[in-house]
Parts: structure tokens; sequence; C-alpha cells
């Protein structure tokens, strides 16, 4: 792994992919985006590039977060990958079901970018 | 939230009020959101496919970028999500989703417009969401009382004396405000 750590957020929010992106690269992140879990699949089966950890939102059009979780924890290629989920949702049978789709983390919306930085680079290294 | 309950026609309607710095969503019995308005603003999401409906009420749009300011529940960026997620939860559709925008006045002649900054916030994150923006009454200098009917997604917004406007501050928060991190 190189020393730059490539995030892949998903979220259908366009305002808050900004946030993300404005919050990540000024932490020195490269960032990828995608609009909801079939975009993010679809990338990720279009790209040879490396994405050392996952930021998913729960609640999106065409597939959710739990859906993203499952389908990439059925890829070898990403079992091992940090996924960690966004959500303004709290819940603890949400955070039961992320947890049993393999899910490796939560984070509360709205979220502090100093408190997501210290998360991201503590489940990457 | 401050939620009443008033006997419309023979059925009981209840009335929630919804304070700066909130969300609600209909419940799907007979309700009628209420709010007034000054330089904040309140969007009313409908989904006349699902019959959902739900308010919010902001006063800001969105933190300076750089500020290290966390998007939390004064502002709009994050109550607009908020709004579409818990109308998604209860059956809400984005796609199908309409939105009513109020507010937004510059109550003072000489400061900052943060009215227009907020109705002009609202405009732009419905355009980038791809949610229709069927209704707006924004701007001026006074202030506003709407009532929403998240069943029927019906409006009513009416002008009212800038008096009867709640001043805009920040909402108190606690210091733990939010991006609680939790490992399994």
């Amino acid at each position: 792994m190189s020393d730059t750590i490539h995030v892949l957020t998903v979220d259908d929010s366009a305002s808050m992919r900004a946030l993300l992106r404005a919050a990540l690269t000024s932490r020195g992140y490269m960032v990828t985006q995608a609009e909801d879990g079939v975009a993010a699949l679809e990338w990720l089966s279009d790209s040879a590039e490396e994405i050392d950890v996952i930021v998913t939102d729960i609640n999106m059009p065409r597939m959710d977060g739990f859906g993203l979780i499952e389908a990439l924890r059925s890829q070898v290629r990403f079992r091992d990958c940090p996924i960690l989920v966004l959500s303004t949702e709290s819940s603890d049978e949400k955070k039961a079901r992320a947890r049993s789709a393999g899910a490796t983390g939560w984070i509360v919306k709205p979220f502090d970018a100093d408190k997501l930085d210290t998360a991201l680079r503590r489940v990457t290294h | 939230m401050f939620v009443t309950t008033d006997v419309q026609g023979g059925r009981r309607v209840r009335r929630v009020t919804v304070m700066q710095g909130q969300v609600y969503v209909g419940t799907g019995e007979p309700e009628m959101l209420t709010t007034v308005l000054g330089s904040c603003i309140a969007c009313c999401l409908y989904d006349p496919v699902a019959q959902v409906g739900g308010m919010n009420h902001f006063l800001l749009a969105e933190p300076s970028p750089g500020s290290g300011t966390i998007a939390d529940r004064n502002y709009g960026v994050y109550l607009m999500e908020l709004l579409i997620n818990q109308m998604m939860t209860r059956g809400g559709v984005k796609s199908r989703m309409k939105a009513h925008v109020y507010g937004g006045a510059n109550m003072h002649s000489g400061m900052a417009r943060i009215g227009d900054a907020n109705a002009l916030f609202a405009r732009g994150f419905l355009r980038d969401e791809g949610i229709a923006l069927v209704r707006e009454d924004t701007g001026g200098e006074s202030a506003r009382r709407i009532e929403f009917d998240p069943v029927l997604g019906r409006t009513r917004c009416r002008v009212i004396e800038a008096a009867a406007a709640p001043a805009a501050k920040p909402v108190v928060r606690p210091r733990q405000v939010g991006g609680e991190v939790e490992l399994f």
C-alpha cells in the first residue's frame, strides 16, 4: 500500500459527497466517490485501482449500504477491505445488521472530520 | 417539538410544531406540521405515491469550507439529508419527492443577507439531489407561518409580523455533537 490512503465513499447525497471530499482531500486522502451501491460495485468491477477503505451511507436508492456490504463481502477481493458505515441512523438494530453483513464499524452523521480521519487511519493500519 | 391535538371537522388532528434544528416526518395519521420562520428555511418534502411528507427547519446553509465546523443540526446540509433519509425509511422514494421551500427572509436591513444565502442553498441542494421544487416563497423582510399536511402534501404559507418570528440563533448542543465512531 502506498502512503496515500484511497477511500471510496458511497453516498446518494451530492452535498454530503462534497463535504466528504473536502474533509478527506484536505487530510491527504485520495478520494473516489459513488452515488449508490450499484455505482460503487460498477466502479469497483471496472477499475484496477486498489481501494484501501470504503465509507458507505445506508439509505440510498437502487442498492442500499447493507446490500453493498453483502455484495462486497461475497467477493474474495473485498473480503478484508475495511468498510465503515456513515449514516444519520444510529439504532442498535441497524448497527447489528451492518455488523452481521460484514461492516467494520459505524460512524454517525453529522460526521466530525477529525474523528473520521482517526477511524480511517485506525482501520487501514 | 411541540405537539397539540385539534379537532377539525370531527376528526382529531395532531399539530406538530417543527422548531429550528428539527426534522419531522408524518406518521400517516392526521397531522398538521407548523413552524414560524424568519431568516430560517423550512423545506417540506412530499412523496405523492407513498403519501409521506416531512418538514425540516434550519438556521444556516452549510459550514464555511475549512472552518472545521461540523455540519450539525444548525445546518441545512445535515437537516436536508436527515429529512430525506427519514422519508425513505417511511417508504418515500427520493426521485418521486416534491419540495416546497419557505422562509429565508432578510429580517434586519444592513445585516448579512442570511435569508438569501439560505434560500440559495436550498434551491441548489434540491437541484443537485434531483428533487423537484414545486413551490417556493422566500426572501423579503417578513416572517412566515407555514402549515403542511404530510399526508396530502398541501402547504399554506402566510406572512406574519416580523416580531412573531423566533430569534434565529444556533441550537445549543452537547460537546459530543456527532460523528461517534464504533468499530465492530
